[in-house]
């Protein structure tokens, strides 16, 4: 077997602990104390009065079970979940899709488009949500403008914000658009890793496009996707900042609620650190289980060193 | 070998990182005689030589002590403020919106000032309900800064063109003034008063107008006041006033967009909202615009306005809280306060108000429920939720005021 | 040319113009005198564009001293982390070891937190050892968020590359480090790029920790800097956040460039074309 054989050349010493200690203790010092912490709250009556005061009451899991009986909780839940697969499915296709297309197109475009991705990726988030809202304002949007000269109907004073169905929708656009350069970028470069000679080999044997792609380029494509699918799920499931500044603290409401805004509004508007506490952990909870596939695939792909 | 240079290079990372955190982490310590402000963006923006002359001034007064002025927006000062409570190093003195001010006093976030009321220029003729939201329990953690009321910004010209010569005097007749000025600008997207949809200042100044209100305390539990007959008058005024005059989206906010940005496009006639909005019209129409105060349902009298402001109170974590009431005193002062009067201001106390557009629509005012929650609420957007759905009619005037009366006196009587 | 190239190329183009957009847009805007900026009709281009939004956005308070900031919290984030990241990463890729699988768990898990949830208590913490309003406490909070994904994505590249070329040159009797510098950091180079520009970029970017930490005006981060154009409740002035935007993301593209160059981006990849 290779792994044994590996094994053996690079020597069964305290090597891989040196190598993941810098790692473990860095997060370790700055993360171990706030976790506890965090653990701490969410089984106290912690308001404004006890923070001031640095000292909680203990309650046993009466956050955890306000929040379980919380209705809203459940139907943010089910909403952010949605949520996550359509932006996690969108980026991931489409960002696919570009990444093969870079591959595809003459040297000049290429740098060209990877040039514009760069771009888009640059654009701070704060910063985007604020070009994006412009774009899309209900007066004179750039957007309503385009769309009604196209003659794609009349869109003059369309209003992008008046629905939670239509407020999500934007939400969506603007992190799918935020997300493409990275998701895009990073499988190009592992597009870079597909051996040549092994497909020019494949097309001397008569492969067509698809089968090349199939058999070739997506199993060396396979670890690459599985961390980014993981990552957006783990991102996507608790973007606060594009759905708190888009949709705007003034439009925020338990009916468009996501989970990281129901965290955001329980724990500090309403000043209930120990109930936003336990919301962290369950949410903690929920994104591990929604990505334990992932997790577990990772796994063992990585076993296979 | 081989281990030697993996624990070599591994020996480099640490070093490097230990040499960052040394060169980049010199931390202050606390000086003994420093004093931290925390200033909203609006001094930045609007009266910055204000707080340096201030600053001044105090630092010659107290020799040897430097002010450092440390600028928030409103959208998070909140958060940072409660990190500070939490673990410390925040500021000394900070600046409160006036409706943020009872949580925290409820809560024991701020030093108590009664005892040094009287050494406060003007205590004695502070404005009734700004003062009011520096008050909890008979004791004074809020001194108040400004205040500032809401009034109508108007396109004279249009006015003019439209025939109207005289200004209403009602909201009657400042609606068939509206009608006017729609028949002659029939453009698109034109409002004759750009009202944002979900402007709950500006929405409840009816329900205030017709002897509603929001909520009220009967013998220590908050009631809802919404869903009373006068309250339902003054909501369903807000709407037909709103379908006849504005043609602003119905379900945004009175920053998105920003009305004095309608009205520099020209697609408004006259708007709603802070006398400040003034700075902002645009080029084109700053010789036309002028301003008056919004008129109320019976004739002659002013409509209710919001009286906006803020506090200047000291957190009870601070250590300087003798030099901080200092500060706040120097920054109160009868002439710190006609500097900011100056600046289209509402000063701080009676005896210094002026006759302005924006201080005579001062005289008829009023101010949110001072309850512990009552932040929640306005947090919560039950109030702009329920304006929302009266004007794209998804529920009926009595059915929404209903809920978010309920609502609300949930949220107040919360514990 | 063949047809099939110009189609391609074609659609190329087409995902550029639309993906810019608003890229393009917020450079226009910032070039625009305001009475063009809040127009009913847009102006594509503007024709007699003007610097006074740049020059305004330049001048405000603080400019120069939190580009540097960002600058000194980023190039040390992204160096240290990536160091680091690279160790573990080899660690995961080419070693089995006990309390692997539990490594792989810390990190992802990490990632999993909320970050809304951890504000207060990574205040706290970083209060306790006075590092609230410093530059350190940003770096190492920063850290904690870039780590676990470099370690995950470097392992990912590092799966791609094919373990017999490291077995053939200990075979030809490299040692282990020159296996490490002759083999994998070069092979890794697509990887590394990719990895540290998207941690160069989330730093440059972060917004709600570095507002949280740094109170004082001359230690904040250019995002925060940035925030103090929109959240006033004053005049938001559009032509002067456009411009400072435009400002911010400078950096970002200039870096891209440098390392694009170095690497050569193009080239690997211009022999895979099928």
């Amino acid at each position: 077997m290779t792994s044994r054989r590996h094994r053996r050349l690079w020597g069964r010493t305290a090597v891989p602990y040196a190598l993941i200690a810098p790692v473990v203790v860095t997060i370790a010092l700055i993360l171990g104390y706030p976790l506890y912490f965090l653990v701490r709250l969410s089984l106290q009556q912690y308001g404004l009065f006890e923070l001031i005061r640095h000292k909680g009451v203990g309650v046993g899991l009466a956050n955890y079970r306000s929040v379980l009986h919380d209705q809203i909780f459940w139907h943010t839940l089910l909403r952010t979940i949605v949520f996550t697969a359509a932006n996690v499915a969108l980026t991931m296709v489409v960002g696919l899709l570009i990444a093969l297309l870079l591959v595809q197109v003459s040297r000049p475009v290429r740098v060209l488009l990877s040039s514009g991705l760069v771009l888009v990726w640059s654009m701070p988030v704060v910063v985007a949500v604020q070009v994006w809202y412009w774009m899309t304002n209900f007066e004179n949007g750039v957007v309503n403008y385009v769309l009604t000269h196209l003659h794609l109907g009349s869109f003059e004073q369309h209003d992008w914000y008046a629905s939670t169905f239509s407020q999500l929708s934007m939400v969506t656009l603007l992190i799918v658009w935020g997300a493409l350069p990275f998701v895009a970028i990073t499988l190009y470069a592992g597009l870079a890793q597909v051996p040549r000679d092994l497909l020019e080999a494949a097309s001397v044997d008569g492969a067509g496009a698809w089968m090349k792609f199939r058999d070739i380029t997506l199993p060396i494509l396979r670890p690459i996707l599985l961390i980014l699918t993981s990552l957006s799920i783990i991102w996507d499931f608790g973007v606060f900042t594009q759905p708190y500044l888009l949709i705007g603290q003034s439009k925020v409401t338990p009916g468009n609620f996501l989970m990281s805004i129901y965290l955001f509004e329980e724990g500090y508007f309403k000043s209930d650190y120990g109930r936003g506490a336990a919301i962290s952990l369950l949410m903690l909870a929920i994104v591990g289980v929604l990505s334990i596939v992932y997790v577990r695939r990772m796994v063992r792909i990585g076993v296979e060193t | 070998m081989k281990r030697r240079s993996i624990a070599a290079l591994l020996l480099v990372t640490v070093v490097a990182a230990a040499v960052a955190a040394t060169t980049s982490g010199a931390t202050k310590k606390a000086n003994a005689s420093s004093i931290t402000v925390w200033l909203q963006t609006d001094a930045q923006s609007g009266w910055a030589d204000l707080v340096a002359s201030v600053n001044q001034k105090f630092q010659s007064d107290h020799p040897g002590t430097t002010v450092n002025i440390q600028y928030q927006g409103w959208g998070d000062h909140l958060q940072k403020f409660d990190a500070t409570l939490a673990g410390g190093g925040g500021p000394d003195v900070i600046e409160m919106g006036n409706t943020e001010m009872t949580k925290y006093m409820a809560a024991g976030a701020f030093a108590d000032l009664s005892s040094s009321k009287s050494g406060f220029d003007n205590s004695g003729s502070w404005l009734k309900g700004l003062a009011a939201s520096g008050v909890y329990k008979g004791k004074t953690y809020g001194v108040p800064y400004y205040a500032g009321s809401r009034v109508v910004t108007y396109r004279s010209d249009l006015f003019k063109k439209a025939g109207i010569s005289k200004l209403p005097t009602s909201t009657a007749a400042y609606t068939a003034d509206a009608k006017k000025l729609m028949a002659k600008n029939g453009k698109k997207g034109f409002s004759p008063i750009y009202i944002a949809g979900t402007d709950w200042y500006f929405g409840m100044s009816f329900v205030f107008d017709y002897g509603g209100g929001i909520a009220t305390q009967v013998s220590g539990k908050w009631k809802g006041l919404l869903a009373s007959p006068k309250s339902i008058a003054g909501l369903t005024a807000y709407k037909n006033f709103f379908a006849a005059t504005s043609r602003a989206s119905k379900t945004t906010d009175e920053t998105h967009p920003n009305p004095y940005d309608v009205y520099a496009q020209g697609q408004a006639a006259s708007m709603i909202g802070p006398s400040w909005f003034s700075c902002c019209v645009g080029a084109k129409y700053k010789g036309s615009t002028a301003q008056f105060v919004m008129p109320g349902h019976v004739a002659g009298t002013s409509m209710p306005g919001f009286l906006g402001g803020s506090d200047l109170a000291v957190p009870i974590t601070s250590s300087q809280k003798a030099l901080a009431t200092d500060w706040i005193k120097d920054f109160t002062s009868t002439s710190s306060e006609k500097t900011l009067q100056a600046k289209g201001n509402i000063p701080n106390a009676t005896n210094l108000l002026g006759s302005t557009v924006n201080e005579r629509a001062a005289s008829r005012s009023w101010f949110v429920p001072t309850a512990k929650h009552w932040v929640d609420v306005e947090n919560g957007n039950i109030l702009r939720n329920m304006l929302a759905q009266i004007l794209t009619g998804k529920l009926s005037v009595k059915q929404a005021a209903q809920s978010a009366s309920d609502n609300i006196a949930s949220v107040l009587n919360q514990p | 040319m063949k047809p099939r190239q110009l189609g391609w190329d074609a659609l190329g183009i087409a995902v550029f113009v639309v993906m810019v957009f608003p890229v393009f847009w917020m450079i226009s805007t910032a070039f625009k005198p305001n009475d063009l900026i809040v127009s009913l009709t847009p102006t594509w281009i503007p024709l007699h564009p003007t610097f006074d939004h740049f020059t305004d956005a330049i001048h405000r308070p603080y400019f120069w001293t939190d580009v540097k900031n960002s600058l000194i919290i980023v190039c040390v984030t992204v160096a240290l982390s990536i160091a680091l990241a690279f160790l573990a990463a080899i660690a995961l890729a080419r070693f089995g070891f006990a309390g692997r699988k539990l490594f792989v768990v810390l990190v992802i898990g990490i990632q999993m937190l909320p970050q809304a949830g951890l504000i207060i208590p990574l205040y706290v913490v970083l209060a306790r050892y006075h590092q609230v309003n410093t530059l350190t406490g940003v770096i190492v909070t920063y850290m904690t968020f870039v780590l676990p994904f470099s370690v995950w994505t470097l392992r990912g590249f590092l799966l791609g590359i094919p373990k017999e070329l490291e077995e053939a040159a200990m075979v030809d009797g490299s040692t282990r480090v020159g296996v490490f510098l002759k083999i994998l950091l070069p092979l890794m180079g697509p990887g590394l790029v990719a990895t540290s520009v998207f941690a160069f970029i989330t730093t440059w970017n972060e917004y709600i920790f570095a507002r949280i930490l740094l109170n004082d005006q001359s230690k904040q981060t250019v995002t925060v800097w940035l925030s103090y154009f929109y959240s006033t409740n004053r005049h938001t002035d559009w032509g002067a956040l456009m411009a400072a935007s435009t400002l911010t993301a400078v950096p970002v593209v200039v870096f891209f460039l440098l390392v694009q160059r170095r690497i050569a981006f193009g080239l690997t990849s211009g022999a895979v074309r099928g």
